[in-house]
């Protein structure tokens, strides 16, 4: 009989995070001013543990173990068999996934949001704010901090809290006060109300009321957290893929292919750099951040490095080319702007360790609803456009005749966001085709473009 | 009203991750811009270059058009830095 799920004993936990700066080469992080950013800078927002983590060059950074003990409420996370997907998809390659759907709030988040929780306790922290759109990340943290006992204050983006009052319902079974942003509580919040009290609200808008009411604290007891992009983040979330090679290991499995869908990158990161450290040692595998397709005429936009700082692009592209038609969606990753990316993930797509992938969003929701159908897990939206991927892979592995194995991040469950397959099932999201002669329009702008110079790590 | 708008439509904002209309994205971005992802989230459903480069000034279009990524960090320590201010 096939086996479905692999599962780690709690003895088996990894029992340290994988810190992927001590493999790659990155240029520091620069301030407003443009000098490097100095861990005191970061100190009224961030307590100095994390901030250690943040700047650190560890390679391996030990998972306290009452952090441990926290998340073994729903860790080891089991490595999952997609039999049922892979029968529905009539390919010889067996497909894995981390199911990162069974943490109390559905998600991955909550494997940062409870070290973060720790770290600040123990650093004498009483409250953490953040801010949060749909409410994953808010809820995340509330959680996190009702484990450890600190209150949580999360500035939740108006229109978002409108649209999701069951967001805010968790967030208080948990202890946390949501607050519609921007609200009165902050200076920030009360500037913007003032020019416009209708105003539905940004995250820009709640993310400088969160900061603002951690640093104005004057008891010094209240810090800001927040859920992906940064490299504390990253570290956290490796416990994902760490887990895995363990339960890959125990059946005598390794991926030919690493999958994980990436906004910020977080739970990319998470299940993806463990696998990175193996190729950065010559290991054979590839790696793949999905997300959803980018403008083309943007994507492409040929840059040149900023060498003082590998996280910014200055693109070259006059500004008369811009205005050409659209090329079909796998070639637009959006990464080549990659606004809101971590900058280790962005890092890794620059020196081709790792290759970003774009999918159209029906190839995304309907790999989702086949996942749904096959094996009974409802994915979050964003879970799609990694199913996605793993649903051409796996018809690629077809044609090929190549049993491959493919392992992605089930980064979490749909359950709260089913308006967003309501869309779907109702005929309103649309693709968009191209036509040969705009493709080739396109194509002819992007010639005699100058490389860039990259920051290689290996 | 203007013919053209397209302010009317909606989609799912993968920031937020909730549902928006376009007019929310063209209201909610920095320095008086609408969102960075305007165009990514967009071009699927209309030609959202032709149609920004009409709306917006050529000044606001560059800006939106080719802003750089800021660094999480950078943002960080001058949200900071304003906050104390």
């Amino acid at each position: 009989m096939e086996v479905r799920k692999i599962l780690l004993t709690e003895d088996e936990m990894p029992r340290q995070w994988y810190n992927i700066l001590a493999d790659i080469k990155m240029n520091p992080p620069l301030g407003p001013d443009g000098n490097p950013i100095k861990p005191e800078d970061l100190a009224p927002v961030f307590p100095m543990n994390l901030i250690e983590q943040e700047m650190s060059s560890e390679r391996w950074i030990d998972i306290p173990e009452e952090v441990l003990s926290v998340l073994k409420i729903w860790r080891p996370a089991p490595l999952v068999r997609a039999l049922s997907f892979e029968k529905a998809l009539d390919t010889p390659a067996r497909i894995y996934f981390k199911n990162e759907g069974l943490s109390p709030p559905g998600s991955h988040k909550p494997n940062t949001a409870v070290p973060q929780a720790y770290y600040n306790k123990v650093f004498g922290i009483k409250k953490l704010t953040t801010e949060t759109g749909a409410g994953q990340w808010g809820s995340a943290l509330s959680f996190a901090c009702s484990q450890f006992g600190l209150e949580c204050k999360v500035f939740m983006v108006r229109i978002s809290f409108d649209q999701k009052p069951y967001r805010k319902s968790l967030m208080a079974t948990w202890g946390a006060n949501c607050i519609a942003s921007p609200s009165t509580l902050t200076k920030a919040g009360r500037d913007i109300l003032e020019s416009d009290p209708n105003t539905p609200g940004s995250l820009a808008i709640a993310i400088s009321e969160a900061v603002e009411a951690a640093v104005t604290d004057e008891s010094g007891e209240t810090r800001y957290s927040l859920g992906s992009v940064l490299n504390h983040v990253m570290l956290h979330q490796t416990i994902i893929g760490l887990e895995a090679k363990k339960q890959m290991e125990k059946i005598g499995e390794y991926p030919d292919i690493v999958i994980g869908c990436a906004g910020g990158g977080s739970n990319f990161a998470g299940l993806a750099y463990p696998y990175v450290c193996d190729k950065i040692n010559g290991r054979e595998i590839e790696i793949y951040p999905v997300e959803p397709t980018a403008c083309p005429t943007l994507t492409r936009a040929p840059f040149a490095y900023d060498h003082g700082d590998s996280a910014k692009y200055t693109p070259l592209l006059p500004m008369h080319s811009l205005g050409h038609s659209f090329v079909p969606a796998p070639i637009h990753a959006g990464g080549l702007r990659y606004h809101g990316m971590a900058p280790t993930v962005s890092q890794l797509v620059s020196e081709g360790l790792i290759e970003a992938k774009a999918v159209n969003q029906l190839a995304a929701y309907k790999a989702g609803v086949l996942m749904a159908r096959t094996e009974g897990i409802v994915p979050a939206p964003e879970t799609n456009h990694a199913l996605a991927c793993v649903v051409d892979e796996a018809k690629k592995a077809k044609e090929e005749g190549k049993e491959k194995v493919i392992l992605f991040n089930f980064s979490g469950h749909g359950l709260i966001d089913l308006g967003a397959y309501d869309k779907y099932f109702s005929g309103k999201l649309k693709d968009y085709e191209l036509g040969k002669e705009e493709e080739s329009k396109f194509e002819a702008c992007l010639e005699d473009h100058p490389k860039p110079e990259l920051l290689k790590s290996c | 009203m203007d013919e053209d708008s397209r302010d009317h439509l909606e989609r799912r904002c993968p920031r937020l991750g909730g549902s928006v209309t376009f007019q929310y994205c063209m209201d909610c971005g920095d320095e008086e811009l609408p969102c960075f992802k305007i165009f990514d989230c967009w071009w699927e459903y209309f030609d959202i270059v032709t149609y920004l480069q009409k709306k917006l000034s050529e000044d606001q279009f560059k800006r939106l058009a080719i802003s750089k990524p800021r660094p999480k960090v950078a943002s960080l320590v001058d949200l900071i830095r304003q906050a104390r201010s």
